[in-house]
């Protein structure tokens, strides 16, 4: 069977005047029907890029640089404005960041609410989409305009518009880091109840590793333009494979003992203007060796992970990842070197 | 509440430039070289005469209390007579508001009907490569074409050679319609080039602006075509800018149509404020431009109206936008 | 990036290594301000075509007012053939109806108007950056009273606010350039002040006043290098809109007096023999049209580089 969602070496560049910077480097990445797909990096690591590139929402100054990105079997960038308008309406759907910008400022509620249901089949009850997103007195929310809303009533609204038609996938762009963080767990909670409800499967993209653990089924970790490693939620958390997901681990807050020294991810994630010669992470890695800066890592199997790294079974063979707080018995001294050059 | 409040600062705003242009208006012609006796006099009249019109005009009470009654007399719709034609200054202008007013209209509307589609139409095209730049050159040269030169060409085939289009033998529309609109459209077309692109190139920016706002992605995303986001989306959201533009062409139009007015020998209040100046009847001038002034004034106004119908945020972001 | 940015690139030919590293030394100042040329190419470099040409054009007729000085083509004051002749090898652009050749007179007309317009717009630029930059940074009573005031200005059209100075002023030069400079100060101020007062919210200008900085050197160190690009931008406009107003004024008489040319007097007078020598107003006008245009097109060049902005399609 066909996966739902399927990118294959996906590059995508972004062209500004003479300047050209690669924003995907070679993504591959499939999600199947059902799925609860977490893609977490920071900013910068290409996450957004695929999330746009997924509705080819890119703005106008990206490029296919190559690779192929399916929906269903059905090759995105070969699909006419038409065609992609019927994906669009039937297979996908879109949560963004910022809640009350994603919606028209001019319109009231119901009324653009009314608009998004129009003839695909949707209930056109307002009230009842607004109630399905447990929103408390859904009548005067659907009076209202989007600036007198909250965040998390707004990214309601957008949800509400967003399900309403059961999509196959769900493309959630951080859709409560600009929440209160009451809100926010309601609101996750709320996405994932209702696409569990349609049957719809979700890619949800986050900087926040231990969060996007904790709901999805399997997480990917990007970096530089690429998913550095790909597997099941629980084993990526609790033993990465992958340096890169290592330093996220030890960086984020949940995962740290009380007492314990955060470790930041040193270093600043790169700006690629091209094809990566190496691992894209090198720079900052704690591991690198030569190999690392010449030589794309092809994936390799660990356990259940799928990892780009060139030294991943040796270091699944040593103590070196293990993750704080989580096996701390084995490693609490931070990760030396094993060799290689750091100029 | 919040809204009325933002209306009553507008509006004492308003008010309060208002009598800041009047002042304005009033000290530039005590300012005039020779001041207001010579003005009246000529630069040879005696000492005594030049008493006697100070007393008859209490031209040796305080500025402030010159200031006040002729304020007063403005306010009353007085504002004094021509020295030429010794006709009430408040009458000629009036007579001469219809043609300027029409005159206005007829090009506010031409750039609103053609310069709104071609705004929206260019940044649907817009290219992030700098492509464009044929629509930037030719945009730029609409705005770049002034008034004096085109009209002036214009003037010129149009009496030269017999092209059905009359210049000057202007009539009141009442009287013969035919004949006033064969007079006022190449005036209206040599106006409206100006209004049309700075209407489209205004449209245009607008409208980028919103094409990469969230809602519009989201709107793409619902997979909504192009036709229903600009419909629905685009449209009123990047109407505010337009609209505080036309409320700003309007107003100079109605104001300072004045070197058409002159070129195609129009009777409207233009070329009458030129002939003023030229034959220094100041009392003409500082109507007209206090004139000019106050219909500025009083559209920028009915543009925050309309702009508060368009958008709901107004009253909320008043003090972003108010400046 | 790569070179896309000379400034960062340019430390190839820095005299001696030794310079100090906390003042400026005599060969870092002289490296700076090779850094600097080496910028402007860069920002050449990376104008469109359009804007090239614009600055090309600008260019030629700086060079076309520089030549007017030496009398380059002849004195234009001169009776120098038959009246209203066509262009021909005698006087490439004809006679006007005093038999004065035109080119030495548009040369002259593009040399006034020109030096007449900048000079103004470096008067709106002085000030309103300073009346800018003090309201956007100081804000309250300071901004509202600046404000007050250019909003009072702009209340007025430009061309009645115009023909309200020469009134005053009298018709000629002084008047032309008081117009320009109250005609584009408003807006100026106005974008100089937005710019200041979002400067002035920035880290930098924080970390200043709190480690004791003097407000003069706030102001001109911190804030002045921040709003530049707005004052460039604006500037180019400013200097469409004085070439304009001066020529609407000229035109209607109340700006630059013959004897003297500027384009709006040439343009004036070949309107009035229009229909016998219509080359007395299609070359100024063509002329006047060209350097509006030209600066427009840099100042939308200019204004492009500094705001780059994303585009969309609905597709």
């Amino acid at each position: 069977m066909t996966p739902l969602m399927e990118a294959d070496d996906l590059a995508v560049d972004y062209q500004a005047p003479g300047r050209r910077v690669r924003a995907l480097d070679g993504v591959d990445l499939t999600v199947a029907r059902g799925e609860t797909v977490g893609i977490v990096g920071e900013s910068g690591s290409g996450k957004s890029t695929l999330g746009s590139a997924i509705g080819r929402l890119l703005s106008q100054n990206a490029q296919l640089s190559h690779g192929a990105l399916t929906i269903d079997g059905e090759s995105l960038f070969d699909l006419s404005a038409v065609q992609m308008r019927r994906v669009r309406r039937e297979k996908l759907g879109f949560v963004f960041q910022d809640p009350i910008g994603s919606l028209d400022p001019t319109k009231r509620v119901g009324a653009q609410l009314r608009l998004a249901l129009r003839g695909r089949g949707a209930s056109l009850d307002v009230t009842g989409q607004l109630e399905r997103v447990r929103l408390a007195d859904p009548r005067r929310i659907a009076r209202a305009y989007p600036h007198q809303l909250s965040g998390g009533m707004a990214q309601r609204v957008a949800i509400a518009m967003a399900m309403a038609t059961e999509p196959e996938l769900l493309v959630a762009d951080e859709p409560t880091a600009a929440l209160d963080s009451q809100v926010r767990d309601d609101v996750s909670t709320m996405i994932f109840a209702l696409a569990a409800e349609a049957g719809t499967s979700i890619l949800w993209l986050s900087h926040d590793l231990a969060a996007v653990g904790r709901r999805c089924g399997r997480v990917a970790v990007m970096y530089g333009g690429r998913v550095v490693e790909d597997g099941p939620a629980s084993e990526v958390l609790a033993r990465p494979a992958h340096p890169y997901t290592h330093a996220l681990a030890n960086s984020a807050p949940a995962s740290a003992a009380p007492g314990e020294r955060l470790q930041p991810v040193p270093g600043r994630p790169p700006v690629l203007t091209g094809p990566s010669p190496g691992c894209a992470f090198a720079d900052r890695c704690g591991f690198a060796i030569e190999r690392c800066r010449s030589e794309r890592p092809r994936p390799v199997r660990i356990k259940a992970q799928s990892v780009l790294c060139h030294r991943a079974e040796e270091l699944a063979g040593s103590a070196a990842l293990a993750v704080h707080g989580v096996g701390s018995a084995v490693a609490t001294t931070p990760p030396v070197p094993l060799g290689g050059d750091r100029s | 509440m919040r809204l009325f409040l933002w209306w009553l600062r507008r509006a004492v705003s308003a008010v309060a430039t208002l009598a800041g242009v009047s002042i304005l208006v009033f000290l530039a012609l005590r300012a005039m070289p020779g001041g207001f006796a010579e003005t009246i006099l000529g630069p040879f009249a005696s000492a005594e005469q030049q008493r006697e019109l100070a007393e008859r005009y209490g031209l040796d009470d305080s500025a402030f209390v010159q200031y006040w009654r002729w304020l007063q007399a403005a306010i009353g719709g007085d504002f004094g007579t021509s020295m030429i034609s010794r006709e009430p200054v408040a009458s000629e202008l009036g007579a001469r508001l219809p043609v300027t007013g029409q005159l206005a209209v007829m090009a506010v509307l031409t750039a609103l009907f053609i310069g709104v589609p071609l705004g929206v139409l260019t940044a649907l095209r817009a290219r992030p490569d700098g492509g464009g730049a044929l629509g930037r050159l030719v945009s730029g040269l609409g705005v770049s074409l002034p008034e004096f030169v085109l009209g002036s060409i214009v003037v010129f085939v149009f009496s030269r050679y017999a092209l059905g289009l009359s210049v000057g033998g202007y009539v009141p529309f009442a009287d013969d319609p035919a004949g006033n609109l064969t007079a006022m459209i190449l005036p209206a077309a040599v106006l409206s080039v100006f209004a049309i692109s700075a209407t489209a190139r205004t449209t245009r920016d607008a409208v980028l602006n919103v094409l990469v706002e969230p809602y519009v992605t989201a709107a793409v995303a619902r997979g909504e075509s192009p036709a229903f986001i600009i419909r629905h989306h685009i449209l009123r959201n990047a109407a505010t800018p337009v609209v505080v533009l036309l409320s700003t062409i309007t107003a100079y139009l109605l104001g300072g149509a004045i070197i058409v007015e002159y070129l195609f020998n129009l009777p409207g209040i233009g070329s009458y404020v030129v002939q003023a100046v030229g034959r220094r009847d100041y009392a003409v001038v500082q109507a007209g431009v206090l004139l000019a002034a106050t219909v500025f004034i009083a559209l920028n106004v009915i543009a925050d109206l309309v702009v508060g119908l368009i958008d709901p945020r107004l009253g909320v972001t008043a003090e972003g936008r108010s400046m | 990036m790569s070179g896309a940015r000379p400034g960062d690139v340019s430390g190839d030919g820095t005299s001696g290594g030794g310079a100090p590293a906390t003042y400026p030394s005599t060969s870092e100042e002289r490296r700076g301000v090779r850094m600097r040329i080496a910028h402007l190419t860069g920002w050449l470099r990376r104008l469109d075509w359009l804007s090239r040409c614009g600055l090309f054009c600008l260019l030629v007729l700086v060079l076309a007012a520089l030549g007017s000085m030496v009398n380059l083509g002849g004195d234009p004051a001169e009776i120098a053939g038959g009246r209203l002749q066509p262009p021909g090898p005698d006087h490439w652009l004809g006679t006007d109806n005093l038999g004065r050749s035109l080119l030495p007179r548009l040369l002259e007309g593009i040399g006034v108007t020109l030096l007449l317009s900048s000079i103004a717009v470096l008067v709106t630029a002085v000030l309103s950056t300073a009346l800018g930059i003090v309201a956007g940074y100081l804000g309250g009573m300071v901004n509202n009273l600046v404000m007050r005031v250019v909003e009072l200005l702009y209340a007025f059209p430009s061309i009645v606010l115009a023909i309200l100075v020469a009134a005053v002023v009298g018709p000629g030069r002084p008047a032309a350039m008081a117009a320009i400079v109250l005609v584009t100060i408003p807006l100026m101020t106005r974008l100089v002040r937005t710019a200041s007062t979002s400067v002035a919210q920035r880290d930098y200008v924080t970390s200043a006043v709190v480690s004791g900085v003097r407000l003069p050197r706030i102001l001109i160190r911190h804030v002045l290098p921040n709003v530049a690009g707005t004052i460039a931008v604006q500037g180019t406009y400013a200097l469409s809109v004085g070439i304009l107003v001066e020529g609407g004024l000229s035109f209607l008489g109340f700006g630059v007096q013959p004897p003297q040319a500027s384009l709006g007097v040439l343009i004036q007078e070949g309107g009035v023999y229009m229909v016998a020598a219509p080359w007395l107003i299609i070359t100024p006008g063509v002329v006047l049209i060209l350097a509006i245009l030209s600066i427009n097109v840099v100042g939308d060049g200019l204004r492009d580089r500094l705001e780059p902005r994303e585009t969309r399609s609905l597709r």
